[in-house]
């Protein structure tokens, strides 16, 4: 018995691990990368608003030449060509999406670090709900199977049965543990 | 004894698969000439970005802009380039080898007239035309993301085929060749 209840206990941590990871990734990205600002004085918009939304938008592209870091973050040259792009396209009153959709037109999804949801990237998204329904599973039908759902107080008959039954399963068990 | 064994397997099964899953992934991601490096391109079987830019050397008419769409009717290589990349000297010999087959169009990407010329006065000059790209804006039209890359266009001025990196013999052997005899080229 308190075999099968460690077990179950154990099935419920890996499917509760998952579970963890997925809600990490959702965090703010700024508490996982630390590197310093690439962008320099002259390149900021002199509006403040107009320089936020250019940073926030910077930040969701990916820097072609390194490829992990966004162009916020990175100092290659084509880095700043892009950032400078950005910036101008919103000083012409382009709106976020069509600055992001011309990038994705030249340089394909590649370039966005979110890929989007589409049929190619389908596994990708739903993977981890779809391994936390599996692991639920798991865990319903290894507790099913343990028989240690929440049920009714049993009568004094059922509980002598048990007793006989359970005192039988020890005997079985023991060599085993 | 068999239940408790499902339960048993049934994650071993589920990791099983996970795991063929992600070697058949690698597998394909690895193996034959897939280099990860290369992006593809968005470009392939797209019209070229209207090109249109100063010229390297005025021509004999005065004309001093070099225009993409006047090279319609025949297949064109498009080859970004700077006199400050390594790989672009490197990758010469072969513009030069492959120029003689095909019409090759040169974009010099940021950089300095001056450079250019002595880039090319020492290397060798395989282009028909030369547009200067100074400030990289055309080089993210065409998706850029470092010199060297060649485009080759159709007779329509519709990209075909890219490459991010130097030509080498390799590299033209295996697919701008077979892409140009494609081509009819």
């Amino acid at each position: 018995m308190i075999m099968s209840l460690n077990r179950t206990r154990h099935l419920m941590l890996v499917s509760i691990l998952p579970l963890g990871l997925l809600l990490a990734s959702f965090l703010p990205n700024t508490i996982v990368t630390t590197a310093a600002n690439a962008i320099t004085a002259e390149e900021m918009l002199a509006n403040p608003q107009l320089e936020e939304r250019a940073r926030n938008l910077s930040k969701q592209l990916r820097c072609l030449v390194c490829q992990n870091q966004s162009i916020d973050d990175s100092d290659a040259d084509l880095a700043r060509d892009l950032r400078r792009e950005v910036r101008s396209q919103i000083a012409a009153g382009d709106s976020d999406d069509a600055i992001i959709d011309q990038l994705r037109q030249k340089y394909g999804d590649y370039v966005l670090l979110n890929p989007p949801l589409d049929p190619a990237t389908m596994f990708l998204w739903l993977a981890p709900f779809a391994f936390m329904v599996l692991g639920g599973v798991i865990v319903l039908v290894a507790r099913r199977q343990r028989g240690i759902e929440d049920v009714n107080e049993l009568d004094a008959s059922e509980r002598a049965k048990i007793e006989k039954l359970l005192a039988s399963r020890n005997d079985r068990d023991e060599p085993k543990t | 004894m068999s239940k408790i064994r499902l339960s048993f397997l049934l994650p071993l099964l589920a990791f099983g698969i996970l795991a063929l899953v992600g070697a058949v992934a690698l597998y394909a991601t690895l193996s034959g000439s897939r280099d990860p490096a290369q992006l593809p391109s968005v470009l392939v079987n797209k019209s070229a970005p209207r090109t249109n830019l100063a010229s390297l050397m005025p021509n004999d008419a005065g004309d001093n802009m070099v225009q993409l769409a006047a090279f319609r009717g025949q297949p064109l290589l498009v080859n970004f380039f700077a006199s400050w990349c390594a790989p672009c000297r490197a990758e010469a010999p072969a513009l030069e080898m492959l120029s003689k087959r095909v019409a090759i169009l040169g974009i010099a990407y940021k950089d300095r007239g001056e450079d250019t010329n002595s880039f090319l006065a020492q290397y060798g000059n395989p282009f028909r035309a030369i547009g200067m790209d100074t400030d990289g804006r055309m080089g993210i039209e065409w998706g850029v993301y470092g010199v060297p890359e060649t485009y080759l266009l159709d007779a329509n001025g519709v990209v075909k085929l890219r490459h991010a990196g130097p030509l080498t013999r390799g590299v033209i052997d295996a697919t701008i060749i077979p892409a140009l005899e494609a081509l009819g080229s």
